[in-house]
C-alpha cells in the first residue's frame, strides 16, 4: 500500500483516493447531469396527456424510425468500449476506426433526430403547439444537443489519433470521453421507453 | 469482483477495462435483443395495459445497468464513483415521482 502510495505520490491528477481527479469529476458532472434530464423527464410525464390540442404522441410518433435511431446508438455504445479497448492496447489504427465509427454513428443518430424535428413541424407540431410539443422538444433538444458534444467531443480525439498524438499513454482521454457517450446512450434508453414505447 | 479489482492504483486509475472485448460484444447483443423485445412486445395483442408497462420498464432498467456495469466499467471499477453516480441517480428518480405526484400523472396506476 505505501508503494502505491509513493508511486503515485508525483502525479498531480491522482487524489487521495488512488483515482484520477479528472474521472472522478466526470463521474460527478454525469451525477448533475442525471439531475438535470430527471427533472426534464418528470416534467414531460407530468405533462404527459394534459394537452388540450393536438397533435398527440399517439399521432405523431414514429416508433419503428426512432427504434432504428436508437438502435443506431446502442451500437454507437459498443463502438466506444471497442475504441478504448484498441487504444488501452496501443493498437491505434483500429483505435482510429472505431472513434470514427463511433463519431459516425452518433451522426446518423442526430441526423434522425434532425429529420424527425422537421417532420414533426411540417405535421404542425412546435414548441408552442401544446404542452407535449414544449416538453417533447426541450427535453429530446437537450439531448440531442448532448450527442452532437460527444460527437464533436469523439472528432477531436479522431484528429489526435490521426495526428499521432494519441496513444496508449492517453487512454483516460479517450475513457472519459467514453463515459460521456455511454451517458448519452443511457439517458436515450431512458427517454425512449418513457416516450416513445410506453402507450 | 476480486479484491485487486476494488482496490485503489495508479494502474487501475486510467484504465478501469477489466472486460474483454468478447463481453463487450456478449453485452452488445443482450442490448439488441432487449431492445427488440420491447419493441415486438408493442405489437403482440392481448397484453394488458399494466404488464406492458411494466415489462418495458424493467427491460429498460435491465438496459441501463448493462451499460452502466460493462461499458462504463462501474462494475469493475472503485465504489467511490459507484457511490458519486447512484446517489444523484437515486435523487433524479425521486425528483421525477415527486414532479409526477405534484401533478397527479401516473403511468403505472389508474388516476383515482
Amino acid at each position: 500500500m505505501a508503494a502505491e502510495h509513493a508511486a503515485v505520490a508525483h502525479d498531480p491528477n491522482i487524489g487521495c483516493t488512488g483515482l484520477d481527479h479528472r474521472k472522478m469529476g466526470m463521474w460527478a458532472f454525469l451525477g448533475s447531469e442525471c439531475m438535470f434530464f430527471g427533472s426534464l423527464i418528470g416534467t414531460y410525464l407530468a405533462y404527459k396527456g394534459k394537452s388540450i390540442n393536438g397533435p398527440g404522441p399517439h399521432e405523431i410518433l414514429n416508433i419503428p424510425l426512432t427504434s432504428l435511431s436508437a438502435f443506431v446508438l446502442l451500437m454507437s455504445s459498443l463502438l466506444m468500449v471497442l475504441a478504448l479497448a484498441a487504444v488501452q492496447r496501443d493498437d491505434m489504427k483500429w483505435g482510429k476506426i472505431w472513434l470514427f465509427m463511433t463519431a459516425l454513428f452518433g451522426a446518423g443518430f442526430v441526423g434522425f433526430q434532425c429529420y424527425e424535428f422537421t417532420h414533426f413541424v411540417h405535421l404542425g407540431l412546435t414548441l408552442q403547439t401544446n404542452l407535449f410539443g414544449s416538453t417533447f422538444f426541450v427535453l429530446t433538444g437537450f439531448h440531442g444537443a448532448h450527442v452532437t458534444g460527444g460527437v464533436i467531443w469523439l472528432l477531436s480525439l479522431w484528429v489526435l489519433a490521426l495526428r499521432g498524438r494519441l496513444g496508449a499513454q492517453d487512454s483516460l482521454k479517450v475513457e472519459i470521453c467514453g463515459l460521456y457517450w455511454h451517458f448519452v446512450d443511457i439517458v436515450w434508453i431512458a427517454i425512449f421507453t418513457l416516450i416513445y414505447l410506453i402507450p | 469482483m476480486d479484491s485487486s479489482h476494488s482496490a485503489p492504483s495508479a494502474a487501475h486509475a486510467p484504465g478501469g477495462g477489466h472486460a474483454t472485448v468478447q463481453t463487450y460484444i456478449r453485452v452488445a447483443v443482450v442490448l439488441g435483443l432487449l431492445t427488440a423485445i420491447e419493441i415486438a412486445a408493442l405489437y403482440v395483442p392481448g397484453i394488458p395495459s399494466h404488464a406492458l408497462v411494466a415489462l418495458l420498464l424493467v427491460f429498460s432498467v435491465l438496459k441501463f445497468g448493462l451499460v452502466v456495469a460493462f461499458f462504463m466499467h462501474l462494475r469493475y471499477d472503485n465504489k467511490i464513483l459507484t457511490v458519486l453516480f447512484v446517489g444523484p441517480l437515486i435523487m433524479a428518480m425521486a425528483i421525477i415521482l415527486a414532479i409526477m405526484a405534484l401533478f397527479g400523472a401516473y403511468i403505472l396506476l389508474a388516476r383515482g
